[in-house]
């Protein structure tokens, strides 16, 4: 698979709280998300998406709840809390200075 | 905050919802993948190629299922939960494997639970409510023995040596003297033989006790020299024999005083007694004054207290133990001043000693609490054998279950997860056996406690928290000694990324750390058999000693005069009548006095020898006394010369027999008949000896330098207490009822008549062998029992294992013979290795029981062979079956199971 990433360690957690910043929505489809806005780049391991989802729900940065599906099947679907867009914003500007940073050591010359 | 009330939320709902949290998890993980498969259908790829990717893509669900549980944070309890879940539902499907498993580890739980308890109040448990037992002390003496130059422990003093110690009031803020004996109380025909205590006032003051009716006695009701006669019941006297009613003011006979009740103890106080449980409590003058008379106070001759103090809590223990020490050796001054024959205390080498409140523990314990100690050893070794026994048990089933293992690893299980639970199973079983071994040592150890433990009120194991305590831990340290293995080999098999599930196929199997649990069991059977047997000869050798007379039919019959007060001649003249009475019952053949009694009393004095010097190194003289029949009634056999008869009379020249090691010892390699030694003093006239009589044991049944010397008992110029022995036709013990029933009547005033089988004062002396004998037999039978059932089952599962290969083997034309030779082998090299292992351990360990064990040498060679062939011999027997089915596999069979 050429042109894929792994995700880096930890990011997984800041694209879930993004993803879900945008819309409310479950389990598969953020991995679909992800994966498209990536334009097919990132790998999610699928796998792991679950227990992440738990992990953030205990910390309460999202919240969930059972609904029905377009065709009708139980689903969960996640939102962002209060604390999560707060945690998002952090993460975010945690990310933009790491990621600065570590472009400043790059292109030092 | 929020996040934190969202956190705990949140680990309710988890651990309350746990498993509805998971079909939700279940639910949602479902949705994902047909949402990914539907995607992939769509894209082109077939129903199950899309079902196969998708899964791919997911990765393992059990895992996936693992980890979001962990993500929740409760997963420690609740992965307990449901190991012990899986683990009871696994155990009840294999209800055989179960109980043996359970049974093993109950038996070895069991027995230590019921020696823990004994070895907890023997050793360590100080006596219920004493008040801080770290400041109090027992006071013992060591010295010299003047007469025999031996180091000895002197634990019973005189009552002015009491005083002495008493006066000691700066060191110590209470000095108490206190002794258990057995006493007649009652009146007439209800007389009872009870552990009455005897204790100074200030006795009391050294507990937490406060009188569930009534009073403790006052020091004024202590007081020198006469005392008051008052009474203190125990509690459970008082219940038993007064129904528990209000009995403070009336009167009680105890042996020959009227003692006024003014108190009852609290229940469970015994105080420092280790003699029974105290069923009356007397001041010390009272007693000591109805007995001796007025002159007892300074008499140092009648040691008979046992001290206890308590220092001050500003005084350390060694300036205690000095003080004591000086006043002891003051004290023995006095003595010496009262009676030369003390000797000084520079000569004696006096000293004063504490020792800790635990008698076991102090300079003066006996031979059953050094045997009890051994025996606790030996219930550990029967647990380490139970242990072993199990762990390889589950370690067989462990391999058997790596198919299991392996599987759940594939379906993403994680490591620990299953070692913990394999962990878990074996944890329930130690529970399940510790269970069994509480209600083992609640049911079954009665009887051993009561044999080490008189004094105890016996609560059992149930109404002990200590020993609770102990189970709880040895449950843990069980559970996990049979766990780990097993948990390892799980925790290997996912490590080795084994897939193959078919264990069958695994051609290397751990064998090592199960050959090592099977070594182990031989050889502390080994160990512990070696024990068993040693001890066992020793009691053979105890029983078929000759003491130097008959104990079977042999009775004592005693009078207790209780206050009837009789001069020297009618005192002679009772005697008399006894003697007479006594020979007029049927079956009774002859009848004697004795001065001294096996046993029970004896009398020394120091001998003079023409041309010896200080005779009394030599050894202990003992001195009997004994009308003409005495030689008959005790069947004390006269090896040279004569007996004294009815011509050695007063006034006819003195006469003695002396003992055949006495003779030796005296006189070497000369005749002592003829001889002639002064006694007492080198004053009175010479007796002459007229014959040698056979060894006897009178004090010890080990010491050889213990001599007797026989008076007739018309020349014998010291009183005779009123008891004379019997000899009957076949056992004393039959002839209690008669004798008490024809001698009571010619007892005067209030005094009655007890009656003893000499058999009841030589057995306790051996108890220990006895006692050592019993459980060593009991707990190395029950080691060799599992440690058989443990090479059995190991043997019985390995062929079961290489039914295809025996089946090849059989059918490639191996003959029945060398099947046979194979399998027996292999169980015969596992005996081998442990038997020699054990006989190694067993001929270091053994010397350490030496003085135990009773003419019997620690590394006798007949012992351990002996036990090294039931051990072989044990072993052929438990692989033999294994064996025979060996042969009989059926290659066809066999191969077609493929």
């Amino acid at each position: 698979m050429s042109g894929q990433l792994d995700l880096p360690q930890g990011t997984l957690d800041l694209l879930i709280l993004k993803t879900l910043s945008l819309e409310p929505m479950h389990g598969w489809a953020i991995s679909e998300r992800l994966h498209q806005i990536s334009e097919a780049t990132l790998v999610i391991p699928q796998g792991s998406l679950y227990p992440a989802l738990h992990r953030l729900e205990r910390k309460g940065w999202i919240d969930a709840e059972w609904g029905s599906s377009e065709n009708n099947r139980r689903t969960k679907t996640y939102h962002l809390t209060g604390s999560g867009r707060r945690q998002l914003a952090a993460e975010r500007a945690a990310w933009r200075t790491l990621t600065r940073t570590v472009e400043l050591v790059l292109d030092t010359r | 905050m929020r996040r934190l009330l969202s956190e705990v939320r949140y680990r309710l709902r988890a651990l309350f919802r746990g498993r509805a949290m998971d079909t939700e998890l279940n639910e949602e993980m479902q949705f994902h993948l047909e949402r990914e498969i539907e995607k992939r259908t769509r894209a082109g790829a077939s129903r199950a190629e899309a079902e196969r990717m998708a899964r791919a893509h997911f990765g393992a669900v059990e895992g996936t299922r693992d980890e979001a549980r962990d993500a929740r944070g409760i997963s420690v309890l609740e992965h307990l939960g449901r190991d012990l879940h899986l683990a009871v539902r696994s155990l009840r499907n294999r209800p055989a494997l179960t109980i043996g498993v359970v049974l093993t580890l109950g038996l070895g739980i069991g027995v230590n639970a019921a020696m823990f308890g004994i070895i907890d109040r023997l050793l360590f448990r100080p006596p219920p409510m004493l008040d801080d037992p770290g400041t109090v002390f027992r006071v013992y003496r060591p010295r010299l023995s003047v007469d025999e130059g031996e180091p000895r422990v002197d634990r019973n003093f005189a009552f002015p040596t009491f005083l002495d110690i008493a006066r000691l009031t700066s060191p110590f803020e209470t000095v108490a003297a206190f002794q258990t004996r057995r006493l007649g109380v009652g009146e007439g025909e209800d007389v009872l033989e009870v552990p009455v205590t005897v204790a100074s006032a200030s006795y009391f003051s050294l507990f937490r006790a406060v009188p569930a009716r009534g009073r403790f006695f006052t020091q004024a009701e202590d007081a020198v020299p006469q005392g008051t006669q008052v009474a203190v019941l125990g509690y459970d006297f008082w219940q038993n024999r007064f129904g528990g009613q209000d009995v403070i003011g009336r009167t009680l006979r105890v042996d020959r005083m009227i003692c006024t009740i003014v108190g009852i103890a609290p229940r469970h106080f015994v105080g420092m007694s280790d003699q029974g449980v105290p069923a009356v409590f007397l001041p010390i003058t009272a007693y000591a004054y109805a007995l001796r008379g007025q002159r007892y106070p300074g008499n140092f001759n009648w040691s008979w207290l046992e001290l206890v103090v308590r220092r001050r809590a500003s005084v350390s223990r060694e300036i205690a133990e000095a003080a004591v020490d000086n006043g002891m050796i003051q004290s023995y001054r006095n003595a010496q001043a009262f009676d030369p024959g003390w000797g000084t205390p520079e000569e004696n080498r006096v000293h004063g000693a504490l020792g800790p409140v635990q008698l076991a523990r102090g300079p003066d314990a006996s031979p059953e609490t050094k045997t009890a100690t051994w025996i606790g050893g030996v219930a550990l070794i029967v647990l380490l054998i139970a242990c072993a026994n199990v762990a390889n048990l589950l370690l067989s089933r462990a391999v058997g279950r790596r198919g299991e293992v392996a599987m759940r690893a594939a379906l993403g299980a994680n490591r620990s997860r299953i070692a913990g639970q394999v962990l878990v199973e074996s944890l329930v079983l130690a529970v399940l056996g510790g269970v069994v071994g509480v209600a083992l040592a609640q049911w079954g150890a009665a009887g051993l406690r009561a044999w080490f433990l008189p004094a105890d009120l016996d609560v059992g194991v149930l109404g002990d928290p200590r020993t609770l305590a102990f189970v709880a831990i040895a449950v843990v340290v069980a559970g996990l000694l049979t766990g780990i293995g097993p948990a390892m080999d799980a925790a290997r098999t996912i490590t080795s990324g084994s897939l193959r599930i078919d264990a069958r196929h695994e051609r290397r199997e751990r064998t090592g750390l199960r050959s090592l649990l099977l070594v182990l069991q031989p050889a502390l059977s080994m160990v512990l058999l070696v024990g068993a047997l040693l001890f066992v000869r020793s009691l053979r050798h105890v029983r078929d000693y000759r003491l130097g007379y008959d104990v079977d039919p042999v009775a004592l019959v005693a009078a207790s005069l209780r206050g009837a007060q009789l001069n020297q001649a009618a005192q002679r003249e009772l005697t008399q009548r006894m003697l007479d009475a006594a020979g007029t019952v049927p079956g009774v053949r002859y009848v004697s006095l004795a001065a001294s009694i096996p046993f029970w009393s004896n009398e020394g004095r120091r001998l003079y020898v023409p041309g010896v010097d200080s005779v009394n190194r030599l050894g202990r003289f003992i001195l009997q006394a004994g009308t003409p029949d005495y030689f008959r009634t005790m069947g004390t056999r006269i090896i040279r010369g004569r007996p004294f008869d009815a011509t050695d009379r007063v006034g006819s020249p003195p006469v003695v027999v002396v003992s055949e090691g006495m003779a030796r010892a005296v006189w070497p390699d000369q005749e002592a008949i003829g001889k002639c030694f002064r006694i007492g003093s080198d004053t009175v006239p010479c007796s002459t000896v007229i014959g040698i009589a056979e060894d006897m044991r009178v004090r010890s049944l080990t010491d050889s330098r213990e001599f007797t010397y026989y008076l007739p008992a018309a020349q014998y110029d010291g009183g005779f207490d009123p008891i004379i022995i019997a000899r009957v036709d076949g056992k004393a013990a039959d002839y209690t009822t008669s004798l008490r029933a024809r001698l009571q009547t010619e007892m005067p005033g209030a005094a009655y008549v007890t009656v003893a089988p000499l058999q009841t004062l030589v057995n306790p002396r051996m108890r220990s062998w006895e006692f050592g004998a019993t459980l060593f037999v009991a707990f190395g039978a029950l080691a060799l029992i599992v440690a058989a059932v443990g090479l059995y089952s190991m043997m019985a599962y390995e062929v079961a294992r290489r039914t295809r290969e025996l089946g090849v083997r059989i059918a490639m034309g191996a003959s029945v013979p060398r099947i046979l030779r194979g399998v027996l082998a292999r169980g015969g090299r596992l005996v081998l290795v442990g038997v020699l292992l054990g006989g190694v351990a067993a001929l270091v360990i053994a010397p350490r029981i030496q003085d135990l064990l009773f003419q019997q040498p620690a590394r006798d060679p007949v012992v351990f062979f002996g036990v090294a062939g039931v051990l072989a011999l044990v072993g052929v027997l438990a692989t033999l079956i294994p064996a025979l089915r060996a042969t009989r596999v059926d290659p066809n069979v066999a191969l077609r199971a493929e």
